[in-house]
């Protein structure tokens, strides 16, 4: 019996290559609709407790982005979007990006466990797990619902920093639980219709390369219709003010006009990265209101 | 046996191991410092909480040194 040993190079992965795993950019939309979740929540949470969740939760967040890098290497080198991450570009070893993956993960849920509470911990476990290993793993390589279905795991965020805020759940983080939910199939669809291409190449069954440019144009069209009402609920539910309902009526009303052009759209993809860059805007404008709605009470209460 | 000597000669002729290159020293006491960065930043992270949770009297109050009440 013989025994080979593959030899292995000395890493050359610098710490932007750690933190290029990490995916800055997810992280930060994670962050911020934590924060909104946990500023919403009734009652009041110390600013170091409050940190200490929002730090857990954006390192639980960034650990899912490393182990979807690690498991998805191989499709990340085929496509164009993706093929300059760390691992195809051969920065970063699968091998260091699925150590590094799992030890913040475990780190993140225990540190947010003992140090907040376990309820958020639970929800911040769940989160990493069904962005790994049910989106990652089983649904993006088998159904063109995967990022339907898959976008669960992105929605969660703000439960989990009301869940640290209060220790329990409410009607009102589910509510942005599914603005989120409903938000990320026509994001995502709008950036997969002009790059089916590169999906294609990779053997990734998104919609437009599976049921064609057409029903993801309609799709979108139908969720869109679903989330610019789910927008305006916090206001019609009575958890946000008129200013905020208006706004979010008005800036619902911009999303279907985008996604009406992209259905109308026959030749290139001008209303396609229109709409994914207006989607962007839509989300973030829409959680700063409702944080920018919570500040005056607040503020009046912490001062009262 | 001479073998053996000549063996362990060119042994210690030769540096043993990886010899790393200047590219992949810096890359490594990179991360060092950053892991080194982070455990700090974890071990304030713990110590501010701990101020939180106990409070700053939480040793030092009456609690502490009151006699626990039993009853007959």
């Amino acid at each position: 019996m013989s025994v080979t040993f593959a030899r292995v190079e000395p890493s050359i992965a610098g710490v932007g290559d750690y933190i290029a795993l990490m995916k800055p950019r997810v992280m930060s939309l994670v962050v911020f609709t934590a924060l909104v979740g946990l500023m919403v929540a009734p009652g009041h949470v110390h600013p170091v407790i409050g940190f200490v969740a929002l730090l857990c939760i954006t390192v639980g967040a960034g650990a899912a982005g490393a182990l979807n890098m690690w498991y998805d290497a191989d499709i990340d080198a085929r496509m164009v979007r993706t093929a300059a991450r760390p691992i195809p570009r051969g920065r970063v070893t699968p091998g260091e990006a699925a150590g590094f993956g799992f030890t913040l993960a475990t780190f993140a849920v225990v540190t947010l466990g003992l140090l907040v509470n376990v309820l958020a911990a639970a929800l911040l476990a769940f989160t990493i797990f069904f962005y790994v290993a049910i989106y990652t793993m089983w649904l993006k390589r088998s159904t063109p619902q995967n990022i339907v279905i898959g976008g669960a795991a992105g929605a969660l965020p703000p439960m989990i920093g009301w869940a640290a805020g209060t220790g329990s759940l409410a009607i009102e983080p589910v509510l942005l639980f599914l603005i989120i939910f409903f938000w990320t199939p026509p994001h995502f669809w709008a950036l997969s219709l002009y790059r089916s291409e590169d999906y294609a190449r990779a053997g990734i069954p998104m919609l437009p390369v599976v049921a064609g440019a057409a029903e993801t144009r309609r799709q979108i069209l139908l969720y869109t219709l679903i989330l610019a009402p789910l927008g305006v609920a916090p206001w019609l539910l009575g958890y946000a003010g008129p200013v905020y309902g208006a706004a979010a009526a008005l800036i619902g009303g911009v999303l279907i006009a985008l996604a009406l052009r992209v259905c109308r759209e026959r030749e290139g993809h001008r209303a396609s990265k229109q709409l994914f860059g207006f989607s962007i805007l839509y989300l973030f404008l829409l959680f700063a209101m409702l944080l920018i709605d919570r500040i005056p009470g607040a503020l009046f209460g912490h001062f009262a | 046996m001479s073998t053996v000597t000549d063996a362990m000669n060119e042994q210690e002729r030769q540096p043993s191991g990886i010899k790393l290159t200047e590219q992949q020293l810096r890359a490594r006491r990179a991360r060092s410092i950053a892991i080194a960065l982070a455990l700090g930043a974890f071990v304030i992270v713990i110590f501010a909480v701990t101020m939180v949770k106990l409070g700053s009297g939480a040793l030092s109050g009456d609690d502490y040194m009151r006699p626990v009440q039993t009853t007959k």
